[in-house]
């Protein structure tokens, strides 16, 4: 008949997390080396899954180095090219915004109609 | 169709949280039971259960060939829907990029035909609830009964079905709210069943990256395929909606945007001209056409919630609501509702809405809400049912 087969909601547990969450003002989120200096976007576009990028270039004598790009969240420091940053994370936090260092993306655009307290669903 | 008070279960806040319903006992000086109400219960003939299913194949039908005459004789502006957003309308119908679900709000007491209320055909909650909430109830209370109920197996296997045309991850967006992230949740649980990779995302963060022409997470990578628990009114209508219809061939968006087709409270009139008097519509039409109901309901046409909404009998109000949409409006007649008693509070009747829920084009379960009054909104109870 019309039963149902028992119902498995692994993911429910993460939802009161999730719903403990609120609004902030965006944090930082900048393109860094592997020696946590800011470097212009674009060396971070289009990162794999894992959030790194890797370039195998020839240094000076041949000796290879593998400059590694990848977004760093939140922390101390500026948006300075060159300039270092710190007790941030390499990953973005569930329910934080960012904001990039060029400013080629924006965010914000969507979600704006619904007042405080109502939802998208019905 | 039986209204039944019924002792709820022990520690029932606990079991009914444990599953992941977090908010079953709203708080609010207009609430005076739990938003899931285990202490009573409707119970329904198997043959109502036909009739409602029936039902809801009937009226799917029915609304697709309203979509396809909206399109056909271009009705956009009669349904207050930009024409910037037709070409992505068009495109999806004709292209059928994957949808999901919806629900059908019906009026029904077990005595007359099913009639329909309206259609969430883009951003239907209340979802677990019907699903998994009064399932795990039926278990535990009635363990011989049935429960018309095979939402969480048509999820699974929808997504299974639409898997080959999506790319991964999918990303499930929404409001930061509990029931829209409630809603998300257990959607992602039931892609992820499927196999399907996903990711969450709340809509506020999506980006918008122009050199690329691409809606980016937040870790900038682009983003092909998204479940959007946000109605497409207002996304055409915010910042990134030129952004977003620009891009719509490119992206597979769930729900697909012809769905703003019936969501729109205008597809009732639209349905009563093409199906006048049939058993499954009231009687409605657009506001400025010259109307005869004496009892009727005015409904915005992107009125959500309860929102914005007039009851009127025999020419006088007698139920108002307000709220944010204050765009053209629909009439509709007023459903032949019966209440049922209030087993809370003697004397006191209760006025349940029943969601006719859809999955790929079939109708495959029930959900009830109930008011104390003839309008529902978001502070109605949920109340599970079941038949035998």
């Amino acid at each position: 008949m019309i039963r149902s087969a028992k119902v498995t909601a692994p993911l429910l547990a993460s939802v009161a997390l999730s719903m403990a969450t609120g609004c902030r003002k965006p944090e930082m989120q900048r393109c860094v080396d592997e020696k946590n200096r800011v470097v212009d976007d674009s060396f971070c576009a289009n990162l794999p899954a894992n959030n790194q990028q890797n370039q195998n270039l020839n240094g000076p004598g041949g000796i290879p180095f593998i400059p590694m790009y990848h977004y760093y969240y939140g922390g101390w420091g500026g948006y300075g090219l060159g300039t270092m940053v710190g007790g941030g994370s390499y990953t973005p936090s569930s329910g934080h915004s960012y904001a990039t260092r060029s400013g080629v993306t924006t965010r914000g655009g969507f979600g704006r109609s619904m007042s405080a307290g109502h939802g998208g669903g019905e | 169709m039986r209204r039944t008070s019924i002792s709820p279960r022990d520690d029932w806040q606990q079991k009914v949280a444990s599953a992941g319903l977090l908010f079953h006992s709203q708080e609010g000086e207009e609430m005076d039971r739990p938003y899931w109400d285990e202490s009573a219960f409707y119970e329904l003939s198997a043959e109502e259960v036909d009739t409602l299913e029936a039902a809801g194949h009937t009226l799917q039908q029915m609304c697709l060939e309203a979509a396809q005459h909206v399109i056909d004789n271009k009705r956009y502006a009669e349904l207050d829907i930009p024409a910037a957003a037709v070409p992505a309308i068009e495109w999806a119908w004709e292209n059928e990029p994957p949808a999901l679900y919806g629900r059908f709000d019906i009026a029904y007491d077990g005595s007359g035909p099913p009639k329909l209320l309206e259609y969430n055909a883009d951003t239907p909650t209340s979802l677990l609830e019907a699903a998994v909430i009064q399932w795990a109830w039926l278990e535990e209370q009635f363990p011989n009964a049935d429960q018309f109920n095979s939402i969480h197996e048509r999820l699974i296997a929808k997504w299974q079905d639409i898997a080959p045309y999506l790319s991964k991850p999918v990303y499930f967006a929404g409001l930061d709210n509990p029931e829209d992230q409630l809603t998300l949740a257990y959607l992602r649980d039931t892609a992820q069943q499927a196999g399907l990779p996903t990711l969450p995302i709340l809509i506020s963060d999506l980006g918008w990256n122009p050199q690329r022409e691409a809606f980016v997470d937040l870790e900038e990578r682009q983003i092909f395929s998204i479940f959007k628990l946000y109605p497409w009114e207002m996304m055409v209508a915010e910042e990134f909606g030129p952004a977003a219809l620009e891009t719509y061939t490119a992206m597979r968006w769930i729900e697909p945007i012809w769905k703003m087709l019936l969501s729109n409270k205008g597809i009732l009139a639209i349905l009563w001209e093409l199906f006048p008097g049939h058993e499954l519509l009231l009687e409605s039409c657009f506001e400025h056409s010259p109307g005869t109901l004496g009892s009727y309901v005015r409904k915005p046409l992107h009125s959500r919630e309860g929102s914005n909404i007039t009851v009127v009998k025999d020419g006088v109000t007698v139920a108002s609501t307000g709220g944010p949409y204050n765009g053209p409006s629909i009439v509709q007649a007023l459903a032949p509702v019966a209440p049922f008693a209030d087993n809370l509070r003697p004397g006191a009747s209760r006025y349940p809405v029943l969601g006719l829920w859809m999955v790929d084009q079939q109708c495959c379960g029930l959900g009830i809400r109930e008011s104390s009054g003839l309008i529902t909104d978001n502070l109605s109870s949920f109340v599970p049912h079941c038949f035998l």
